[in-house]
Formats: C-alpha cells, sequence, structure tokens
C-alpha cells in the first residue's frame, strides 16, 4: 500500500486468510498474512479465466479516490462458492476483505466481499458446513 | 416317476449354476461405470478416511538430479518469500499434461468412454487426453514428445490399466520432478465405493529416479455437474526477465 492511501486496515500478522486452491499461479505475490478492508464502487467485474476481477474505486475520508484491482478464483471455482456472473455490476457498492500485493501496488487478492444485496462471498468453495 | 422328480431337481441346480456363473462372468467383463464427472476427493472434513488416497511413496531422484532440484525448490522458497513467485508454465496459461492434469486445484475432470477409447478432460484449461483401449503401446521413440504423450489401456477386472509414454522433458510431472524422455506412467483408476474412484500413479524414469514414484488421486463423483469452459483469455499475470510472476493492476 503506498503511504497516500488511506484505507481501513487491519493488519493481523499470521492470521491465515482463507485463499482458493492454487491453479494458475502461486498465492506469494500477495501478502496472505494482513487483511484490508476496501470500501468503495465497483467499476468492472470481469467474469473471465484464469481469474476473475473486480475493479474498485475507493474512496477516503477526504473524497480521494483510489483504483484497486482484486483478483478471485475462476469462475468455476467461484461458482462452487455461491458466485453467479451476474453478482456484479459498475457502480455497485461493495465492502471487500482483501490481501494486498507485497509490492505494494494497488492489486490484491479477495478473501471476502459483502455483495450489495448484504450476502457474504468468498474466494471458494463453500467451506463445510454452509455459506461463509 | 419317483426317480424323475430328483433328476428334474439336479437339473435346476445345475441350470441355476450355470446362470449364476455366466451372470458372474458377465459381471467381470463389463466394465464399472466410471463415465462422468469427478470432482478431487482430499479426505479432510467430513470424508471418510477410509476412501481418502493413501500417501505416495518417497520421490526419491538420482543424486545429479536430486541436487539441482533441492537447489530450485529452495530459490523458488525465497522468491516466493519477496511476493515474486518463479512463474510455472501455467502462469502463461501452458497446459499441465499428463500426468499432472488429473489434479489441478479444485477443478473437476470428466471421463467419457467411447467404444475403443477413454477421453479424459479437465475443467482446468480444458485439457484433454485421450486413452486407447486394447492397443499395444508405442515404441517410446515412436512418440512425439508432448503434453499427453501416448496413452493405451485395458481393464483389469475392475481396474483400468494406463499406460502412458511420451511425455516432453519440459512437461514438469510430480511435484515439478524433473523427467527423461525415458518416463513411463502408469495409472490404475478403480472405484474404492460406489461413487469414489482412485487414480493410482506411478511413475518410473530409470534416467531421473532412483525408483519409482507412486502416489494416489482420489475424485468424487458429480451427478449432474455441467463443466464450465476455461479459455484463458484474460491472463493478468505476466513474468518479469528473472521469472517472478507478477500481476497487472489497472489505474482505473
Amino acid at each position: 500500500m503506498r503511504g497516500r492511501v488511506r484505507v481501513a486496515a487491519l493488519f493481523a500478522g499470521l492470521i491465515l486468510v482463507p485463499i482458493p486452491a492454487r491453479a494458475h499461479h502461486s498465492f506469494a505475490m500477495f501478502d496472505t498474512t494482513k487483511r484490508v478492508t476496501l470500501a468503495g464502487t465497483v467499476t468492472a467485474f470481469e467474469w473471465t479465466n484464469p481469474h476473475a476481477y473486480i475493479e474498485l474505486d475507493v474512496p477516503d475520508e477526504k473524497g480521494t479516490v483510489t483504483h484497486w484491482s482484486i483478483e478471485l478464483g475462476s469462475p468455476s471455482i467461484l461458482m462452487q462458492g455461491g458466485w453467479k456472473f451476474k453478482d456484479l455490476k459498475y457502480g455497485d457498492k461493495v465492502t471487500a476483505i482483501v490481501s494486498p500485493l507485497k509490492s505494494g501496488q494497488l492489486g490484491a487478492l479477495l478473501s471476502t466481499i459483502t455483495m450489495p444485496d448484504g450476502r457474504v462471498l468468498g474466494n471458494g468453495p463453500l467451506p463445510p458446513g454452509g455459506r461463509q | 416317476m419317483q426317480a424323475f422328480r430328483p433328476a428334474v431337481s439336479r437339473l435346476a441346480a445345475v441350470s441355476w449354476l450355470v446362470l449364476l456363473l455366466a451372470a458372474s462372468a458377465h459381471a467381470q467383463a463389463t466394465p464399472p461405470n466410471i463415465t462422468g464427472v469427478w470432482a478431487p476427493y482430499r479426505g479432510g472434513r467430513g470424508a471418510d478416511p477410509a476412501l481418502a488416497p493413501p500417501p505416495a511413496t518417497p520421490l526419491v531422484l538420482k543424486p545429479e538430479y536430486a541436487v539441482p532440484f533441492e537447489t530450485r525448490r529452495k530459490t523458488e522458497a525465497e522468491a516466493a518469500a519477496r511476493g515474486e513467485p518463479i512463474a510455472s508454465g501455467a502462469v502463461a496459461c501452458v497446459p499441465y499434461g499428463v500426468p499432472r492434469m488429473m489434479s489441478v486445484a479444485l477443478y473437476p475432470i470428466e471421463i467419457l468412454p467411447t467404444p475403443g477409447q477413454i477421453t479424459i478432460i479437465a475443467e482446468a484449461f480444458s485439457e484433454a487426453r485421450r486413452i486407447y483401449l486394447d492397443k499395444p503401446q508405442l515404441a517410446i521413440d515412436d512418440v512425439p514428445p508432448g503434453y499427453y504423450g501416448h496413452s493405451v489401456g485395458r481393464w483389469d477386472g475392475g481396474t483400468l490399466v494406463v499406460d502412458t509414454v511420451g511425455i516432453k522433458t519440459s512437461v514438469p510431472a510430480y511435484q515439478n520432478m524433473p523427467h527423461s524422455d525415458r518416463m513411463r506412467i502408469t495409472e490404475r483408476l478403480r472405484l474404492v465405493s460406489a461413487d469414489i474412484l482412485h487414480d493410482q500413479i506411478t511413475i518410473d524414469d530409470p534416467v531421473v529416479l532412483e525408483k519409482p514414484v507412486t502416489y494416489t488421486l482420489a475424485y468424487r463423483r458429480m451427478p449432474g455437474y455441467e463443466m464450465v469452459e476455461f479459455v484463458c483469455d484474460n491472463n493478468r499475470e505476466f513474468i518479469d526477465e528473472k521469472g517472478g510472476t507478477h500481476l497487472k493492476v489497472r489505474d482505473r
């Protein structure tokens, strides 16, 4: 994260964030010991392979907007977790908990997201026993 | 008449025996139904430990391969810690090939038997392999090296035994182990319960391995599941000059 970016950040060292099973690449690009909360507006939702993406505008308390690219699993893996390809659209308000890139660039791996309708979805199959 | 009745009984008994034997022979000759979609079954919470795959045998490389293999693993671990994991072929959307396509993360496979052939499609990267039944295997040197090589199979009772040769040496095998063009892969697929399938995979490579390595994949049947397409047309990962993996982020 860059210094000018103000987001509600929870740096919870050594907490393991649920991440999708590795298929396309290692997740070592992301700092999965960190969780950052990004509340913002969706500018794009790409239901694509090898990964789906949420592009998110995140305003700080002064109204300055930063833009994040959030990586998800693939459509197949997401569908196993209850996602649908029309679940998000331009302009939707969401709150995402993510693991940021170690490089400091404004990219991240999704952990969980609160959808416009209040549902909370993860980034992989449902855990045994039900919805995340 | 009295003498006739025992004869009839004996005849009936023999007829039943013949029918039972015929039914038994038919049952042995009919391969089990493994058609359809199968998802990885890795045990864990809620899983039946009796159906989980047994542990793998040790991977023992010859010393001249073991040293660079371990060095590479150390380099990979260091790169991952830096946040620049060394890219595998998958980062560039290159498929996995045999045998790794049989187990990619949580993606299912679809087994499609047709007369004389069994085709297996992996959902990840939409890979396909073809197993030709009851045909002799080709000599390794007659198979153009590739991702899927040449596979032949036969039913041994309830077990589908598959032999594969001709995997290109640049295609990583089990645990990314190196291998030579002499590698031979033997798979034994069998139902361990009505809806759990095991694929026991043995890799033999007299050039690279001290001894063959055997590991087992387990799958659960997914009735009604429709395979999802996987075309790698939005790959935002890129590989730097040192082989590290990075994510392209967008400004807007």
